[in-house]
């Protein structure tokens, strides 16, 4: 790559070439990005969030390049051509016949700023809710209650983005009629028609090396300041199961970690073995005791977790099921009711089934997998 | 007979702490527990019955540990429970502790009291056929 000179070298007589490869290619790349996050964030489940977060990493490192681009690309890739400014975007829409704008124009200039901050604003929320939320990644020092705002927050940016893509790509169509061009075929091909009355730009020079170089040096930089270890967040869900609790209450099923239940659930479910969820269960007094004792001490208001915050202390009666809380209702709202019941799942409250690391009491949407049926 | 009705306080004599077992150990208990011979079919018509006496949701043995102890069984809540019979899985009847907690807590949910050590006896005798 050398420093080339921007007169933009016609492809074709009387064509100008407006956007340069890797404005075109961060384009396109934004858009399969951003597509592909908004199908696994809008459509799919929790199970796909590890596409979801890559796709989302992918569109903030191109947003920060083209940041770069825009200070060192060539003529029409450089903020500096379509300044937004207020007064200039007023009279440009005000205009009968505007000064036709080669590159972008100040309403659009305006909207490509838009996106691109969306964009960093979606990667830093999402980093933010799941450090909060879901205790990983490079914020999990965060709060619980900030991570469930930052998940909000996301989750109505990501609206926002939409909203602002349906514009984007609307002002195109108009742009396109209004100028008799096609600017989808534009940011394909890079070229342009140039015409006499343009608005001319000032011609920058590109400075590709520079350019490449910053980057690598952010890039770098990022990958650097991630914390290399991955230590236990404060108030994780106890970790080690205590080997009674283990073994009195995992004949019938998964170990129910402590943290999922507030210690009033818990008082009455261990109170109540000899009718337990319509089976007797029960245990001699010292083993309950014991058992009581150590669910108590990490029970869900000694955690920060998802499941904690979400089930804990709502079920309907002392002695019903998780399955019944609302809570648990809406995020199983996309699951069919029958694959429940199909082998090898069975039950509702066979949380380990579709959930690998149940029995942490973590509930990671990393760890969800809903088992393919089986022959019962 | 006599010698027969002594060997229950001898094994209520044993520390509670030695809980190792065997079918065979566990059948001679119950037998003079209950003072009367065991038998294998008995054991089967009440494993394999419909009761009305317990909780609803497990009317029978069979809601959990299915109609073959020779296979696997299944809690109600899908998890998957390992042969009864001892012929294909050699840890059943080898803990009394153990026997005795499940025998407490499945008679309860199925008949709604405590097994007798006749009925122990039966169950034992006929999973130990198998
Ligand atoms: C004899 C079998 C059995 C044993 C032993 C047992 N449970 Fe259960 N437990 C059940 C059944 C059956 C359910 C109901 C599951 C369902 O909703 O389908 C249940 C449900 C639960 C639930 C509620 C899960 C939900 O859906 O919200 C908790 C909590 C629980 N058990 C804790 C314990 C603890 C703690 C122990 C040990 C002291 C224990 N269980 C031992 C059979 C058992
Ligand atoms: C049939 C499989 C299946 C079973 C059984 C199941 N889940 Fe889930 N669970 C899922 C799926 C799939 C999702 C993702 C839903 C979505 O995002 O639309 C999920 C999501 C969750 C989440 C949210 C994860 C996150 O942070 O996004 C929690 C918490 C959870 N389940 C708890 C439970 C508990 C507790 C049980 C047992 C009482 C249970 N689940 C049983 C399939 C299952
Ligand atoms: C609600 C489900 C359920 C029902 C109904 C049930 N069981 Fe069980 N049973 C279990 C579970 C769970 C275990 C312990 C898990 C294991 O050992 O694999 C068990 C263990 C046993 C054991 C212990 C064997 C050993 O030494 O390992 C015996 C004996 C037994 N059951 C017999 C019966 C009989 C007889 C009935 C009918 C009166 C019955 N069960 C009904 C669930 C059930």
């Amino acid at each position: 790559m050398t420093d080339a000179p921007t007169t933009d070298t016609p492809p074709h007589a009387g064509q100008v070439l407006v956007w340069d490869i890797w404005v075109r290619l961060f384009h396109w790349s934004l858009v399969a990005c951003v597509s592909i996050a908004c199908v696994t964030g809008f459509l799919l489940d929790a199970s796909w969030i590890t596409l979801h977060i890559a796709s989302g990493t992918l569109a903030v490192a191109l947003v920060l390049a083209r940041i770069i681009w825009g200070f060192l690309g060539p003529t029409h890739a450089r903020f500096a051509d379509f300044r937004p400014a207020p007064s200039r975007i007023l009279s440009h829409v005000r205009a009968q016949a505007p000064a036709r704008h080669l590159g972008h124009n100040p309403a659009g200039g305006l909207m490509m700023l838009g996106l691109m901050a969306a964009v960093l604003l979606l990667g830093l929320s999402g980093l933010a809710g799941l450090g909060g939320a879901l205790r990983t990644g490079p914020l999990r020092a965060l709060p619980y209650g900030l991570g469930e705002i930052a998940l909000e927050v996301h989750e109505t940016l990501a609206l926002l983005l939409l909203a602002m893509i349906l514009a984007h790509i609307a002002a195109a169509i108009l742009e396109s009629h209004r100028s008799r061009e096609n600017l989808v075929r534009a940011m394909v091909t890079g070229s342009k028609q140039g015409r006499p009355g343009d608005h001319a730009s000032r011609p920058a020079e590109a400075h590709p090396r520079l350019a490449l170089l910053l980057i690598a040096m952010l890039a770098g930089a990022t990958v650097a300041s991630l914390p290399q270890d991955d230590p236990t967040p404060a108030r994780a869900p106890v970790s080690e199961l205590d080997p009674t609790f283990a073994e009195e209450c995992t004949a019938c099923h998964l170990a129910y970690h402590p943290s999922l239940l507030s210690a009033a659930e818990w008082h009455v479910i261990l109170g109540g073995l000899t009718d337990h969820y319509g089976e007797d269960a029960s245990l001699d007094a010292e083993t309950t005791a014991r058992i009581t004792n150590w669910v108590l001490a990490h029970d869900a208001s000694t955690v920060q977790s998802r499941p904690a915050r979400l089930f804990a202390g709502r079920l309907d009666t002392p002695t019903g099921s998780m399955t019944e809380t609302g809570a648990w209702k809406d995020l199983h709202e996309e699951v069919a009711e029958a694959h429940f019941l199909r082998a090898p799942i069975y039950s509702k409250a066979n949380c380990a089934a579709c959930h690998a690391d149940a029995e942490t009491g973590w509930f990671s949407p990393f760890h969800i997998r809903i088992p393919r049926e089986t022959p019962k | 007979m006599r010698h027969l009705l002594v060997l229950p306080f001898l094994l209520l004599a044993t520390p509670v702490a030695a809980q190792s077992t065997t079918a065979a150990e566990l059948l001679a208990k119950y037998t003079a527990e209950a003072g009367t011979e065991a038998s294998a079919e008995r054991g089967q018509a009440l494993f394999l019955a419909s009761h009305s006496g317990g909780k609803s949701d497990t009317p029978s043995c069979t809601t959990c540990h299915g109609t073959d102890p020779r296979a696997m069984g299944q809690a109600r809540t899908g998890k998957p429970i390992a042969p009864l019979a001892p012929a294909v899985n050699p840890e059943r009847f080898t803990d009394l502790k153990f026997v005795e907690k499940w025998f407490g807590r499945n008679c309860t949910s199925v008949l709604g009291r405590a097994c007798t050590a006749a009925e122990k006896a039966d169950l034992v005798a006929w999973l130990s056929s198998l």
